[in-house]
C-alpha cells in the first residue's frame, strides 16, 4: 500500500501535507480503495472556519456518502474544483491531483495529533 | 455484544428518523450502544440524496403537499427516491468491520439482504450490472442509499412490499430514466405477504449477511437508552472536551 513518508495522517484516513501555515488535505489510497469508485464530491465553501475533526467535505461512491474531516483547525482557503468534474481523480491519484481542500492553519493548530506514515500504516493494515 | 434490531410499528415522519439516526451514530461512535438496525416504514415522503437534489423531481413542493407527500433533503448517498407506508425500510447503524469489505462490500450486502428476502416469497430478484439496488422483471424492488461517518453506517435500504407505487410517479426514481418500480404486491397480487412477515424474513437475512447476532428490543428501550446517554453526556461534556473519535475499521 502506498503511504508516502513525507505526509502526515489522521486516524480517519485523511492525509495532510503541511507547507508553512497551510495544510492540504485528501484521503489516503487505503480510504479510496475502501470507498470504491467515487462519483461525487461535495466541497466546503472557501472562507469557512473549521475545527479539528469537523465534517468538512463529503465524497460519494456508488450509493455511499462519506464524510471527510478537517485534521486541524483553520480556515478553508482553496478547494480542488477539478473534483467537480472529475471525482475519480481521488481514485486514480489520491495523493496529488486528488487533493480535496486547503486550510490556513489557526495559531492553535497542534500538529502533534497527526500520525506519521509508520503510525498510519499500522492503522491501515500494517503493511 | 449483540446487535439491536428495533421494529417500529407505525409509519414515521422522515425527519424524525433522520434525527434518530444522527443520535444513534453519535452514540455508536462513542461505543455507548451496540450496532443497531432499525426496521420501519415512512409516512409518504420524497427524499433528495446529495448527488441528485431536485434534478429528478417531477412535481413542485406545493403539488406534493396536496398529495400529502413531504419533501426532504437526505444526507445519504444516491439520487431521489420515494418512501411511504407498505415499504419496508432498514437503517443499519453499524461500525463497519474489515469483514464488511468497505463501502462497496456493504452495498453488496444490502443488496444481498433484499435479494434473499424477495426469494423467500418466490420472487425472482437479481442485480443488474452497473446499476445499484435489486431488480425483478417488473422493475426495481429495492433501492439503496447510505452514509458513512467515521465508517459508521446510517440510512440504508428500502424494499417495496405493498407500497402505493403512485408516489414514485412524482420523481425519476434514483435518477434512472425509463425504469419502472415494482413491489412484492405488483408481482404476487393478492398473495402478497403482510409486511411483518417480510420484516421477519429480512431481519433473518440481515443477521446472516451482515454476520451479526440480532436481539430485538422495543423502540421504547432504544429511546430510553438514548435519553440516558444524552443526560450523562451533557454532564460529561462540561468536564472533558470530546476528542474526535478514531476510526477502527481494521481494529474493531
Amino acid at each position: 500500500m502506498n503511504i508516502p513518508e513525507n505526509l502526515r495522517y489522521t486516524k480517519t484516513h485523511e492525509w495532510v501535507r503541511i507547507e508553512g501555515d497551510t495544510a492540504t488535505v485528501g484521503i489516503t489510497e487505503f480510504a479510496q480503495e475502501q470507498l470504491g469508485d467515487l462519483t461525487f464530491v461535495e466541497l466546503p465553501a472557501v472562507g469557512r472556519a473549521v475545527t479539528a475533526g469537523e465534517e468538512t467535505a463529503v465524497v460519494e461512491s456508488v450509493k455511499a456518502a462519506s464524510d471527510i474531516y478537517a485534521p486541524l483547525p483553520g480556515t478553508v482557503t482553496e478547494v480542488n474544483q477539478a473534483l467537480n468534474e472529475h471525482p475519480e481523480l481521488i481514485n486514480t491519484d489520491p495523493y496529488d491531483k486528488g487533493w480535496i481542500f486547503r486550510i490556513k492553519l489557526s495559531d492553535k493548530a497542534d500538529q502533534s495529533v497527526l500520525l506519521d506514515a509508520a503510525q498510519y500504516a499500522e492503522i491501515a493494515g500494517g503493511n | 455484544m449483540k446487535t439491536w434490531a428495533v421494529y417500529f410499528e407505525q409509519p414515521m415522519p422522515y425527519r424524525q428518523t433522520a434525527e434518530l439516526q444522527e443520535r444513534l451514530v453519535a452514540a455508536r461512535l462513542r461505543e455507548e450502544i451496540p450496532d443497531t438496525i432499525l426496521f420501519l416504514e415512512h409516512l409518504p415522503v420524497i427524499t433528495l440524496g446529495r448527488r441528485g437534489r431536485d434534478r429528478h423531481l417531477l412535481a413542485s413542493r406545493k403539488q406534493l403537499e396536496k398529495k400529502g407527500i413531504a419533501l426532504e433533503l437526505a444526507p445519504r448517498g444516491g439520487d431521489v427516491t420515494y418512501h411511504g407506508p407498505g415499504q419496508l425500510v432498514i437503517y443499519p447503524i453499524l461500525r463497519l468491520r474489515p469483514s464488511d469489505s468497505g463501502a462497496h462490500g456493504y452495498l453488496y450486502n444490502l443488496e444481498e439482504i433484499a435479494l434473499r428476502t424477495a426469494r423467500d416469497f418466490n420472487v425472482r430478484a437479481y442485480r443488474r450490472p452497473g446499476m445499484n439496488g435489486v431488480w425483478c422483471d417488473r422493475g426495481k424492488i429495492a433501492a439503496i442509499g447510505f452514509r458513512l461517518q467515521h465508517w459508521i453506517s446510517s440510512h440504508g435500504m428500502s424494499f417495496n412490499v405493498n407500497t402505493d407505487l403512485g408516489g414514485f410517479e412524482n420523481i425519476v426514481a434514483c435518477g434512472l430514466v425509463g425504469e419502472s418500480v415494482a413491489s412484492l404486491e405488483t408481482i404476487l397480487g393478492t398473495d402478497c405477504p403482510p409486511l411483518p412477515h417480510v420484516r421477519r424474513s429480512m431481519c433473518r437475512h440481515a443477521a446472516e449477511v451482515l454476520d451479526r447476532k440480532l436481539e430485538t428490543i422495543p423502540p421504547a428501550r432504544l429511546r430510553r437508552t438514548l435519553d440516558l446517554i444524552q443526560n450523562g453526556g451533557r454532564r460529561r461534556s462540561q468536564s472533558v472536551p470530546q476528542p474526535p473519535a478514531s476510526l477502527q475499521l481494521l481494529r474493531s
